[in-house]
């Protein structure tokens, strides 16, 4: 199996005032290309500072990350622009959509910054939010659709560019448990077709799912690298 | 991989459109300024041009004008007026005067024509009169140095003057009478016609220069010695030989008058030409002050949009972790909100320039006033508002582009 992501020694601190909080604690981490991961821990123990680090959002404090062969931790703002936009897809547990884009303008974003055409946009938006059942809501803003809805515009949104991995923090939290299972769904589907998920949750049928579970617990993997 | 400014244009634009009443509010100021430049610019350029007209209707640049001093005190005795001999002895002190005319004027009376009569102001000239003041006859001949000479009692009509009298007939060859006196009637000057400024119409309606076509001229010497012996002679006209001599002539004519005076400064001497640079440098004066208050009121539209926009920023923080999250760069966000205050502000300018048009469109029908808007205004208001979109939005822009995208997504 191809690695996809590999760190090295992690650690990410945030000074609060002179307090200084050590989120991440020496992190060692290898994904393969095609897993679907599951990352579960108590809250406040850093799933989120790993998953933003990992999506290019934060860069450690020190330690390396790879990111599909290419070292991202050394690279500069402008670069991991790039790399967010094109090997990245992003699914938040607030959705994160913009309020005043309808369906389709939310989804084309990543394609605007990705420097498509207007048609070429237009298309493939069109092609994903079909694929995730929207078809009939492309007009509508996210206020007008159902949190599940959202959410399914959220991973079209992150999708769209096709990216190499597709990460999700905490995806179904704000989601009954119906709609928490279409999503659910809807991962399973993209694993299947041979994308790389990687997903933060608390919810045991989430993590069923999953190829493999890792734990985090202070800023370091309890299971390592023990395939589950 | 950037986005395009098109692009940011669009996005921009979209921005607006969903925030229309706030975009509107943050241009009022914009809109305000650009149109107060540009209605005072026009004022000032239009009223330059419409005394540059009078100017020109009236003799031109090269001419002098000695006249009672207002400001002097009568009540210490002197009388400003001249009596033939003083005026002699000025025509041999100037003999570089291209033109050189004194005039009294009557008050009012009736000229009458068989059965018919005309009130109108009697004026005694000399021939140069037509030089001085610019002013051909239409019909006829005037006033030579002949009739200076003999004493003929003849007149030339303005052209109200003659209408009124002999409607379309020609008045040429005709008696008049004026206080008793027959006058033979040699000539018809042209009318003298310039549009009316202000909405002065109690006086000729349309022209400003009514008053000169309701008149009518006779030798300065018939005037003096046969109309109204008690007459003097009040005021005096001169042309310089070009607007360049003219200043020097005025003071040379100053001291002469002066001197003939003892001392005493009954009279005003000024020249045309002095008086255009004056007013020049008073309108110069006049706008630079204007655009100022216009540029301080653009400074100040400038903080509130500044302001504004940094509110939008700090309201879309969100937004804009979340354009990062999904791969915009630095420059993109950067751009996204440079531009939008720039659309806003152009467009303000936009608006400021379509608002000053209605305005001036207004002054000018309504206040009766000439005003010049030029093309070169325009670019120069749409440059300003640009600029001022440029200066305000970059703190704004800087702002949203340097946000800690985590930050920024955890911001409620
Ligand atoms: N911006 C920040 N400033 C200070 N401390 C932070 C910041 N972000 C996260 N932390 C701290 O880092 C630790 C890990 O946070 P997080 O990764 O959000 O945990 P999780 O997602 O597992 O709940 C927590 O103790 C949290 O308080
Ligand atoms: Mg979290």
């Amino acid at each position: 199996m191809t690695e996809i992501i590999r760190t090295a020694n992690l650690v990410k601190d945030y000074s609060l005032g002179k307090v200084k909080v050590r989120a991440l604690n020496g992190v060692d981490l290898t994904i393969g290309e095609g897993e679907f991961v599951a990352i579960m821990g108590p809250s406040g123990s850093g799933k989120s500072t790993l998953m933003h680090i990992i999506g290019c959002l934060d860069t450690p404090t020190s330690g390396e990350y790879h990111l599909d062969g290419v070292l991202v931790s050394e690279m500069e703002k402008n670069q991991l622009a790039m790399v967010r936009n094109r090997k990245i897809g992003f699914v938040f547990q607030s959705f994160n959509l913009l309020p005043h884009l309808n369906v389709l303008k939310n989804v084309e974003l990543p394609l605007m910054y990705a420097g498509a055409g207007q048609k070429e946009r237009n298309l493939k938006a069109r092609q994903i939010i079909d694929s995730v059942g929207l078809s009939e809501r492309l007009r509508h803003k996210p206020a007008e659709l159902s949190g599940g809805q959202r959410q399914r515009v959220a991973i079209a949104r992150a999708i769209v560019n096709d990216p190499a991995i597709l990460l999700a923090d905490e995806p179904t939290g704000n989601l009954d448990s119906q709609a928490g299972g279409d999503i659910l769904e809807i991962f399973s589907r993209l694993h299947s077709e041979g994308n790389t998920v990687i997903i933060v949750t608390h919810d045991k049928a989430v993590a069923n799912r999953a190829g493999r579970i890792i734990r985090i617990m202070d800023g370091r993997i309890e299971n390592g690298d023990i395939a589950g | 991989m950037a986005i395009s400014l098109a692009e940011s244009l669009s996005v921009g634009l979209a921005d607006i459109l969903t925030r229309k009443v706030r975009s509107a509010v943050t241009v009022i100021g914009i809109i305000l300024g650009v149109m107060s430049i540009m209605v005072v610019l026009a004022i000032v350029n239009g009223m330059n041009k419409s005394t540059l007209e009078w100017m020109g209707e009236r003799g031109g640049l090269s001419k002098i004008e000695v006249h009672q001093n207002w400001a002097y005190d009568f009540s210490k005795g002197g009388d400003a007026s001249f009596d033939l001999r003083e005026i002699n002895y000025i025509r041999q002190q100037v003999p570089e005067a291209a033109a050189f005319n004194p005039q009294t004027q009557l008050n009012p009376r009736e000229m009458q024509y068989g059965e018919l009569g005309y009130t109108c102001s009697l004026l005694g000239v000399f021939p140069d009169m037509v030089k001085v003041e610019d002013w051909p006859v239409k019909t006829g001949r005037f006033i030579n140095q002949l009739d200076i000479d003999n004493h003929n009692n003849v007149v030339v009509l303005g052209s109200t003057t003659a209408t009124e009298l002999f409607s379309s007939r020609s008045p040429l060859g005709q008696y008049v009478t004026y206080t008793g006196n027959r006058l033979l009637v040699v000539g018809v000057m042209e009318p003298k016609f310039l549009q009316n400024q202000g909405g002065g119409e109690s006086f000729g309606g349309e022209n400003a220069l009514e008053y000169m076509n309701q008149r009518a001229f006779v030798p300065l010497s018939t005037l003096l010695s046969k109309i109204d012996p008690n007459q003097r002679i009040n005021s005096l006209s001169l042309q310089a030989a070009d607007p360049e001599s003219a200043k020097q002539l005025r003071r040379k004519v100053e001291d002469i008058v002066l001197d003939l005076k003892r001392g005493k400064r009954l009279f005003m001497v000024d020249s045309a030409q002095e008086q255009m640079e004056q007013m020049k440098r008073n309108s110069q004066i006049f706008s630079t002050i204007f655009v100022l208050i216009a540029v301080i009121s653009l400074l100040v539209g400038g903080i509130v949009i500044m302001n504004i926009m940094l509110a939008s920023v700090k309201e879309r923080t969100r937004e804009i972790g979340v354009r990062i999250a999904v791969g915009a760069r630095r420059r993109d966000v950067f751009l996204q909100f440079l531009v939008q205050t720039v659309l806003i502000t152009g467009l303000g300018g936009v608006l400021g320039i379509i608002l000053g048009y209605g305005v001036l469109g207004g002054v000018g029908k309504y206040l009766k006033l000439q005003v010049i808007a030029s093309a070169q205004m325009i670019w120069v208001a749409l440059l300003v508002s640009v600029g001022v979109g440029l200066l305000f939005g970059t703190l704004p822009a800087l702002r949203a582009s340097t946000l800690d995208p985590v930050e920024a997504l955890r911001e409620e």
